[in-house]
This record gives C-alpha cells, structure tokens and sequence, in this order.
C-alpha cells in the first residue's frame, strides 16, 4: 500500500510542481493519473520512486516511511517499483538482451553487474519475460532498431526483471499510435490483473483512462482537483471535466473516442 | 487566395523621397536612395558592394601602375597591363547607373506598394566580384597549359619514382693509356693489343689540345678490345694535374658501343686545357681513359627507399602517439568543457567559459604553427611533432568529447536509477553505452587527422617524412621525393579506409 501525505515539489527555479498532495493506492489498483501537460504528473510519479527529491510531505510504502531513505535502503526499496516511460529510456545503442538484464542491477552484485555478468537465474528470467512480452526475435538486436510497441514492451521486460510490487508508467503510449497504445495496456492490464501488481500511470486519452482505470486521479498546477471511480469516470461531466482541464479544454466527440489536451 | 496574383505585395510605409529624387541621392552616395525610398537592406547591400567592388579595383590599378606618378598615366598602364581591369571598370560604371536607375524604380515602387527582389543585381554583382577575384589570383590558365609541358618530366619522376627504390652495386672498369703533349723527343710507345685483358691504343701518342681561338687539336684514335660487349663505353681524360674530365664532341659526350667480340674504334680530338699552370710544364703526360659502368652483385632496395620506409614508420608513430596523448588528456578536460555538468554554480559556469575559450583559439592555430612553436622548445624532430600535434589533438577532441557528454540522453540514466541501481552501474550501464560510440568515432577520426598532419608536419622541422620530401624536393631529386609522395599516398588511403570501418561499426 502506497500512502501520500501532504506532498509538496518545488523545483530550484521556484515552480511549484505539485502542492499538497495526498492521496492512497491499495494494492491491486489501477490508478491513472490524469492531467494537462505540466500539471505535475511526470513530478508526482517521480516522487514516488524518489528520482525526484519532495520538497515537503510524506511518502510511506507498505507502511514504511520511504520519504528520506538513503543509500542501499533506497536502492532495495527502488527495485521493488518497476517504471516504464514515454520515451521509453532505453539505452539506444546496447542490445535488447542488455537492455533487460539492466532491469536486474539492483539485485546484481556490483563488481559481476559492472562486467555484464549475470547469474544464470537471472539469465533465465531475462528469456522467460522476453518470451511473455513477445519480443524473442528481438533480442540480439540494437534497441533504436526496433519499432515504439517494442521499444516499450522492452521497458516493461526491464521493469518486470525487477520482480516489480508497483509499476509506474508516465504517459507510456504517448508516443504510440491507438492501436499499439491498447496493445501496451493490455500488457500492463495483465500484469495488474493476474500477476497482482498494483499499477499507476499517467494518461491523455479520455477512452483508454475509461477502458483501463479502476480509479482515477485529476491533476491541474499541481492539485488535485479530482477522485474518482471507475463508475464516476464512465459518468464524467463537462464541468468536471472542464475543472481537471481548464476552461479552454473541449470534450471532443462526447466520450470514448475523445482526447483530451 | 488567387493562384494567379503570385507578386508579393508588402504592406509599407510610401518612400521617403519623389523617385526623381531618390535617383539623384543614389548618384550622390549610390544606395542612399534605395535607403530613403526605405528599401533599406536593399540600400546597405548596394552601398557596401559598391565600396568593395570600387575599392578593389582602385587596388588593382594602383598595383598594376604604381611606377607612374600622374594618376592618367598610372590608370592606362594599369589597363595596358591587365585588359581585364578595363572589362570591369566598364562593369562598374555600368553598376553606378544601374543603381541610380533601381533608386528611381525603387522609390516608385515603394509607393505603390510592390517591390521586386535584386536578384539581377546579386548575380551582376557577384559576375563582378568573380572577374575581380581572377586578376587578383592571377589565374593564367594559358600558362597552365604552355608550361605543363615543361614540367612533365618532372611529374613524370615523380608519379613513377621506382627507378630509385632499387640500387645495383656498379664498378667501373678503368682502361687507359697515355699520351704526351706537346709532342717531345722521347715518345711513348704504342700500346699493343692484348689477348685477353682488355686494353685501348691510342695514335698518335701525343698532339696538341684544342686551341682557345678555335684552331682545333690534334686528333686521336682510340683502338679498344675484349670490353664487355652491350655496355657502352665512356671516354674520359685525365689532365696532368690529375683533373678527370669526359670527352665531349659538338657538345655531346662521346659514347661508343663495343661490338660483338667487345672491340671498337673512335676517334676523338683533344680538348682545351682547362688550366694552365705551372706544374703542368714539367709533367707533359696526359692519360685517355674507356670506361665501361659494370653492374656486379644483386640488385637491393636502394638508400632512399629504407630511408623512407623509416620515416614513414616515425610517421605513424608521431600521429599515434600525438592521439595517444590527445586522448588521454583531452578526456578530463571535456568534463569541464561540457555545459550540462557545469551549470551548476557560478564557479563551475565561469571554468567551462575559460577551458571553451581557450579550447577554441588553441584549435583556431593550425598543427603546422603548432611545429614551429614546438621546434623552438624542443628543437627539430619528431617530438616537436608529437607535441605540435598532442595540443591540437586536445583542444579538437575535448570540444568533440564534450559535445558527446552534452548530447546523453538523460532517460536512460533515470531509468536504471529507477531499478535501483547504484551510482557505478549507472554510469556503466547508462552513460558509457551512450559516450563510448561517439568518443570511438572521434577518435578514430583523430589518429586519422593526426598521420595526415603529421606526413607534413616535417616540411616545418617536425619530423617523419615530411622533412624527407622537403629535402628531396629542394635538391631536387624528384624520384626520391616520389618515392616519399607514394608512401604518403598508400599510407593515407589505407587509413582511409580503415578508419571509415571502424566508425562504421561504432556509429
Ligand atoms: N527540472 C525542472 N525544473 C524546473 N521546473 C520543472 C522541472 N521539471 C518540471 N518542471 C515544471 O513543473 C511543472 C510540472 O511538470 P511535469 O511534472 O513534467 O508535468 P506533466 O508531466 O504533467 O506534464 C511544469 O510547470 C514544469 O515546467
Ligand atoms: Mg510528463
């Protein structure tokens, strides 16, 4: 269990990113984020895995206070949140067999990692979770020659090799095309489904948040200004629309189809 | 939107000045009016190419007639000189006209809203400056072509030098007999014919050299047998001072080939006595010498081609290590001249400021500078080379390195911080991959660099084969200077083309 208390970010140059935020995700849930461009989602996800430094409040995990661990502490807690990204953060040049096992480094021990070695337990995951994510035929060659879909299915076999609790995933089919953005959710939809992970991303389009979600956040300059079910997703009015979107956002289309921002 | 109404209409403000006017401004101070019509990029650029073009040719006609006093005179010599400064001084009145004219369209034009663009006026401008820049370069091209026939022996030598790569150890075979001048009582005998040994025999056995008003000397016969046959024969004299000289008749050395049993004949008249002195009064013997040039032994690689073998190993060493040091020194220093790692405070800003600068004017100074600084330091040589080289190395490679350290991408590093990775596998995992292939290129690209400079870097004392080739093109042996040119040229190529497979690879 995630829980959210009071959260603050303001970065060095004085933006307020995000402004007392506190929210709670029980395990299993499928929380989607939603929110214009630079209301601070990419922030808030990065908060939770600590890449970014919060400036006030408390993030505790299963429990556990996680908003100052340091060092060794952070990296075991890191290497229990898988994440995965819209530009998917692959190392371009290295293999997708490199790629993935670089998932496994916060289990690794370091002087081995350093040299590209591997247990063979790790190796054998490495395969299993290639095979699950469909792209085998991949795996030898460089990641910048595969297409956006495997690219990011390569992300989720990095993440997956950390034998993930939680996966982040910031705006993960912003860059894909509707089909392969359904494609890539349902990967992330199985793994929240059967494999129990409990999942929190950030989305754009209004018909993937309604098809995927089980709870749904609204953020706008960094508050939030909406919570909501499933159910209350499906019957969302334009003026609560309108709020998590400013005035200036139109629904386009009535619904499913729509986009928004 | 109209297809057909294509001319660009420019809301503006109506011209300043009646086009009438305009046109007598431009005459004034030609683009002042093309200014007030406000047309004023048009004006500057009219008034500026108008200064150069005008204050070239000024140049040129004071060049070409600076002997001459009276400014009339200096300007038809310069014209008598050089027809083509005539060509484009009319070019120039043309343009002064043409500008006056464009003012008065201009003006018009500003009120009615519609302005064409220069273009003619550019390519007249530009056909300007090209006749200009041809009598500034002295471009000759007849000469070109009238004097590449002289010097095509020359290149002849140097494009197929390997006549020089091979030495044949030689002898020369010395046979002489002597004579007596001026004639005297006693006489030396004539040299009988031997069986088996070669041998010449000259008569008469004395006689008089040729004398300084023409009268021509005493003529002598040379009977010669058992030379070795196919080779040709030199005839030579030895003077009693001992001054060997060849024999020359109309000008041409005499050459003769010995038949098939090795036998000949010649006939020579005596030379001028070169000297007269003292000595020669008492010792009156002179001596006729048939030589023949003997090949012995096998043939091997001639001095200059080891020697250019050895420079052009000293060659590729002074590029690898000048990369080898670049290398080394120029990858701390792309840290601090790397703009996302120090952005972080004042000071660091500040040392990125100073390493960029200096990084760029050490660069701005080519290699071959570089030698002459070092050789000062270190003396002639290959190490004034290496260090010539090193500090170009390092100021080329830092700003390439530290382009490649700007240009990660910052997702990759997140995202294996996000496994929980620690700082060590962060950098093996996330930044290495993404800096190694560009560091790679570059530095291939470098050593690359680095043996091209580094064939020349001798011309300026700088060692390796550079200094070879300078020395044998300045005492002209052009064979040898070939032989250096070809080494360069295989070395380079083959560099090529390694290089480019190996970036290949890296990219
Ligand atoms: N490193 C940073 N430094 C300063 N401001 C930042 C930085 N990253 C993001 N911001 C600002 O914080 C706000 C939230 O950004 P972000 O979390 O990226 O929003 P989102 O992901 O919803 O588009 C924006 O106003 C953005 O400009
Ligand atoms: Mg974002």
């Amino acid at each position: 269990m995630l829980k959210i208390n009071n959260l603050t970010k303001i970065y060095d140059d004085g933006t307020v990113a995000l402004k007392n935020v506190s929210f709670t995700v029980t395990d299993g849930e499928f929380l989607v984020i939603i929110g214009l461009s630079g209301s601070g989602k990419s922030t808030l996800l990065r908060c939770i895995n600590r890449l970014i430094e919060p400036t006030e409040g408390k993030i505790s995990w299963n429990g556990k206070d996680i908003t100052h661990i340091k060092g060794e502490e952070l990296r075991c807690y890191r290497r229990e949140i898988g994440m995965i990204f819209q530009h998917f953060n692959l190392v371009r040049r290295s293999s997708v067999l490199k790629n993935v096992m670089a998932g496994r480094l916060g289990y690794a021990k370091t002087m081995q990692s350093l040299f590209g070695k591997f247990s063979e337990e790790d190796k054998e995951k490495a395969l299993h979770v290639i095979d699950r994510l469909e792209i085998e035929e991949q795996i030898h060659k460089r990641a910048d020659e595969l297409s956006g879909g495997q690219q990011q299915r390569v992300g989720i076999a990095r993440a997956l090799m950390q034998d993930p609790k939680m996966i982040l995933a910031d705006e993960p089919v912003a860059s894909l095309d509707p089909v392969l953005a359904h494609s890539i959710l349902s990967n992330l939809e199985k793994l929240n489904q059967e494999d129990k992970m409990t999942v929190i991303c950030s989305l754009h389009y209004l018909d993937l948040v309604q098809r995927y979600a089980t709870r749904v956040i609204g953020l706008r300059e960094g508050v939030i200004v909406y919570e909501g079910t499933k159910k209350d997703i499906k019957a969302m009015t334009d003026t609560q629309f309108k709020e998590i979107y400013g005035q200036e956002a139109e629904r386009v289309g009535g619904g499913l189809e729509g986009t928004i921002a | 939107m109209k297809k057909q109404n294509m001319k660009v209409k420019i809301p503006q403000k109506p011209s300043l000045v009646p086009p009438f006017v305009a046109s007598i401004f431009s005459a004034i101070i030609p683009g002042l009016g093309q200014i007030l019509a406000r047309a004023y990029s048009r004006g500057l650029i009219i008034l500026s190419s108008f200064l150069t073009i005008g204050g070239l040719l000024a140049w040129r006609i004071y060049e070409q007639g600076r002997r001459y006093q009276d400014i009339k005179t200096m300007i038809s010599k310069a014209f008598q000189f050089s027809p083509i400064l005539q060509i484009i001084t009319i070019l120039f009145a043309l343009l002064y006209i043409w500008i006056i004219i464009d003012a008065y369209f201009t003006a018009k034009k500003s009120n009615t809203g519609s302005r064409s663009y220069g273009t003619g006026l550019i390519f007249f401008v530009l056909a300007v400056f090209f006749l200009l820049g041809w009598q500034i370069g002295d471009i000759n091209v007849g000469d070109f072509f009238s004097q590449a026939d002289t010097a095509l022996p020359t290149i002849g030598r140097l494009m197929w030098p390997w006549e020089k790569a091979i030495d044949r150890p030689e002898e020369i075979l010395t046979i002489s007999a002597d004579v007596l001048s001026p004639c005297q009582e006693e006489e030396i005998p004539i040299v009988e014919a031997l069986e088996d040994e070669a041998y010449i025999s000259i008569s008469p056995t004395c006689g008089n050299p040729t004398e300084v008003d023409g009268t021509p000397g005493t003529e002598f016969t040379i009977v010669g047998g058992n030379f070795n046959k196919d080779v040709e024969i030199e005839i030579w004299w030895k003077d009693p001072n001992g001054n060997e000289f060849r024999q020359r008749q109309e000008g041409e050395y005499v050459k003769v080939m010995p038949d098939a049993d090795g036998n000949f004949q010649v006939k020579i008249v005596m030379p001028y006595r070169i000297i007269s002195s003292t000595i020669a009064d008492e010792n009156k013997i002179w001596e006729i010498q048939a030589r023949q040039l003997l090949s012995v032994g096998e043939a091997q690689l001639s001095e200059e081609f080891t020697l250019a073998v050895e420079k052009m190993i000293e060659t590729i060493i002074i590029g690898m290590m000048a990369t080898l040091f670049g290398v080394v020194l120029s990858i701390p220093i792309s840290f601090l001249a790397a703009k996302n790692l120090m952005s972080e405070n004042f000071l660091t800003k500040a040392i990125y400021y100073i390493v960029r600068t200096i990084l760029n004017v050490i660069r701005s100074i080519e290699p071959l500078i570089w030698a002459i600084i070092a050789t000062i330091v270190v003396g002639l040589g290959p190490f004034a080379g290496i260090i010539a080289l090193t500090v170009h190395s390092i100021a080329a490679l830092a700003k390439m390195y530290s382009e490649a350290i700007e240009g990660i991408d910052e997702g990759p590093i997140e995202a294996i911080q996000a496994t929980g990775a620690n700082w060590l596998q962060t950098i093996v995992y996330a930044v290495i991959p993404q800096i190694i292939p560009p560091f790679v290129s570059f530095t291939i690209y470098r050593w690359d660099i680095n043996i091209r400079m580094s064939t020349v870097i001798g011309f300026v004392g700088g060692g390796g084969i550079g200094f070879l080739l300078q020395q044998w093109i300045r005492l002209l042996d052009y064979r040898a200077a070939g032989i250096a040119v070809w080494f360069i040229a295989i070395t380079v190529m083959i560099l090529d083309y390694a290089s480019a497979e190996i970036r290949e690879k890296y990219n």
